[in-house]
């Protein structure tokens, strides 16, 4: 499904990825590991098409096609989802209003009818409810005001309803308490299928106790050093990432 | 001659003696209405001013030609500069309206200022009355509108203007006197013209007053839309409060002046002003100018001004969730201006304001 070979990206003038190879098959979940300032989320945010990400080699297939030709609008109407490390606030915009016109958007750039308010809002509560998202979450600004935990609720409650065949999520664990870790991994797991797949990237093996990963690769200095099964994670845990940061493989 | 006719000589000789404003003058800085109009000037027509709909039971009217003593009583009473002189002068007739004493209309008063010229408002809610006033422009003609609002003791006005886009120059000088515990709320959407401009004069007269201001623009293409107001506190624990948001896309111009006076005396006096700006291109301008003048002791004063892009993590995220670009924008335009929608109390103005605000935005993507 996702084909990422020599991959180098810069921001700026700044080299990030060196030559990132890395591939995906529908059914799997993959995780990436790797200390601050590995390129990361460089890699989430190039996967989803944000500016200011120069690809200077290297190519990045979704399904047998150039995902960065394609605009942000259009990977997510092609089923690319990611569900952001820090997701924006924006007064002004409802959260219900704002799910309507992101699933009516990619229903149409697929060719699909738009669901009418009805209908949304059933298809939007079914997932909630699983998610312990709220109605006032729902009638509330898009993130505004809203917690740690309930922002990355909200993230996978997206995933749940945009049903990507390609979910990348970035740092989803980052601020969040056992149980609201819980949560989220529970509502992840429920979305593993056989046509979806899944990038988690992660600093801490905790996630991965909850999502668990066919394989794990090692992110260093914009490189995969090291690649293995679930079992892994808990060198990385036990040992750090020091090992790879000195000897590169 | 009666009064009337005096008065309007008298406008007439001032109008002649100082002329159109130019930049030089302070309230007109970012409004060149002297180029704008160019040779034909404002001319001496007459415009007019007429009712959409019909007169909810219990507002009075009459005629500017002929008025009742009540109308006569305030007309011309409360404008004093250069242009709205000019509508004094000019306007044959125009429209006075006035709700009894106690009296509360529920239905909204819809109000039409059309046509080429000058045309003149009156508009006197005497003590406890409250009334909700919708104000809307025709697209014809260069106009100057003069409109004069009186507040008696405890009334309360609300009052939406919706000015439509324009190719022309129309201006329009609001003039209100505002007694003890009175309320204003007024909102001012404008989609710019050659020149098109809302001028505010509000005199807090009365202990208590109160005067809430808000409004949007949503400019284009050459669009100009001008909103200046002057707030004057002249007695204690007055209240006065303004938000006004400007979109500006293409080589638009958008212009807020907002004066606070706050005289001796006024003690207590609490005002509050935001204006913010969101340019869409690098020829878009836009001049936000908030000023205060205190001169009583223990008031609260607050002011800021602030001009932005669009938030690129937001049009980000928008677009990485599958909302086109455009759409992304205009949703994000949207909510810039969404708070200063909000104080619209009648939903069903709010929704007139709210559908050609989005008119508007879908132009300029």
């Amino acid at each position: 499904m996702l084909e990422i070979k020599n991959l180098h990206v810069s921001v700026g003038d700044k080299p990030i990825l060196k030559g990132l190879t890395l591939s995906i098959a529908p059914g799997q979940v993959h995780a990436i590991m790797g200390p601050n300032g590995s390129g990361k989320s460089t890699l989430s945010y190039v996967l989803a098409g944000r500016a200011g990400y120069d690809i200077t080699d290297g190519s990045i297939l979704y399904n047998g096609e150039d995902l960065a030709a394609m605009a942000p609008e259009a990977r997510a109407a092609k089923g690319v989802f990611l569900a952001m490390q820090y997701p924006v606030e924006i007064p002004g915009v409802t959260t219900m209003t704002f799910l309507k016109a992101a699933l009516n958007s990619q229903r149409r750039a697929r060719g699909e009818s738009d669901l009418d308010a009805v209908n949304v809002l059933k298809l939007v509560r079914a997932r909630a409810k699983t998610l312990n998202v709220s109605e006032d979450m729902l009638k509330r600004a898009l993130n505004v005001g809203f917690s740690g935990g309930e922002k990355k609720r909200l993230e996978i409650l997206q995933m749940a309803i945009f049903e990507p065949k390609l979910a990348i999520l970035d740092e989803t664990d980052s601020g969040l308490d056992i149980d609201a870790l819980k949560l989220v991994a529970d509502g992840v797991n429920a979305l593993r299928a056989p046509t979806r797949a899944m990038l988690v990237i992660t600093h801490y093996q905790r996630l991965l106790d909850y999502i668990v990963p066919d394989r794990i690769h090692v992110l260093v200095a914009g490189r995969i050093v090291a690649e293995g099964g679930k079992e892994l994670a808990l060198e990385l845990e036990a040992k750090g990432y020091d090992k790879f940061v000195k000897e590169p493989a | 001659m009666t009064a009337l006719e005096l008065r309007r000589a008298e406008a007439r000789t001032i109008f002649e003696s100082r002329g159109l404003p130019t930049r030089r003058v302070e309230e007109w800085k970012y409004s060149d209405l002297k180029s704008a109009l160019g040779e034909a000037g404002l001319g001496e027509d007459t415009a007019y001013v007429r009712l959409l709909g019909r007169l909810p039971e219990g507002v009075e009217y009459c005629d500017l030609v002929n008025p009742k003593p009540w109308a006569a009583a305030h007309f011309g009473t409360l404008a004093r500069n250069a242009v709205s002189e000019a509508s004094l002068a000019f306007a044959e007739g125009g429209l006075a309206l006035r709700v009894p004493a106690g009296k509360a209309i529920g239905e909204p008063l819809l109000l039409e200022t059309g046509g080429a010229g000058h045309a003149r408002v009156l508009l006197v809610l005497e003590s406890g009355a409250s009334l909700t006033l919708f104000e809307t422009t025709d697209t014809a003609g260069t106009r100057n509108t003069g409109f004069e609002i009186v507040l008696e003791a405890g009334a309360h006005l609300a009052h939406v203007r919706l000015a439509q886009p324009v190719e022309t120059v129309q201006v329009e000088e609001i003039a209100l006197s505002l007694a003890a515990r009175a309320r204003y709320d007024g909102h001012f959407a404008s989609f710019g013209g050659k020149l098109a401009r809302a001028e505010l004069i509000i005199a807090l007269e009365g202990e208590g007053a109160e005067a809430h201001l808000s409004g949007v623009s949503v400019l284009g293409g050459t669009a100009h839309a001008d909103v200046t107001t002057h707030v004057i506190h002249r007695k204690g624990n007055t209240r006065s409060t303004q938000l006004f948001k400007h979109v500006a896309g293409g080589k638009a111009h958008a212009v807020y002046q907002g004066k606070v006076t706050v005289a001796k005396g006024a003690d207590g006096a609490d005002s509050r002003q935001t204006a913010k700006a969101l340019l869409l291109s690098e020829t878009a301008e836009a001049d936000l100018k908030p000023e205060l003048e205190i001169f009583a002791d223990d008031v609260k004063c607050a002011h800021g001004a602030a001009v932005g892009d669009l938030d690129p993590d937001s049009l980000f995220y928008l677009r990485a969730r599958g909302i086109p670009e455009s759409h992304a924008r205009a949703i994000l335009m949207y909510a810039f201006l969404e708070d200063a929608l909000e104080p619209v109390a009648n939903e069903d103005l709010r929704g007139a304001v709210r559908t050609g605000v989005q008119a508007a935005l879908r132009s300029l993507l």
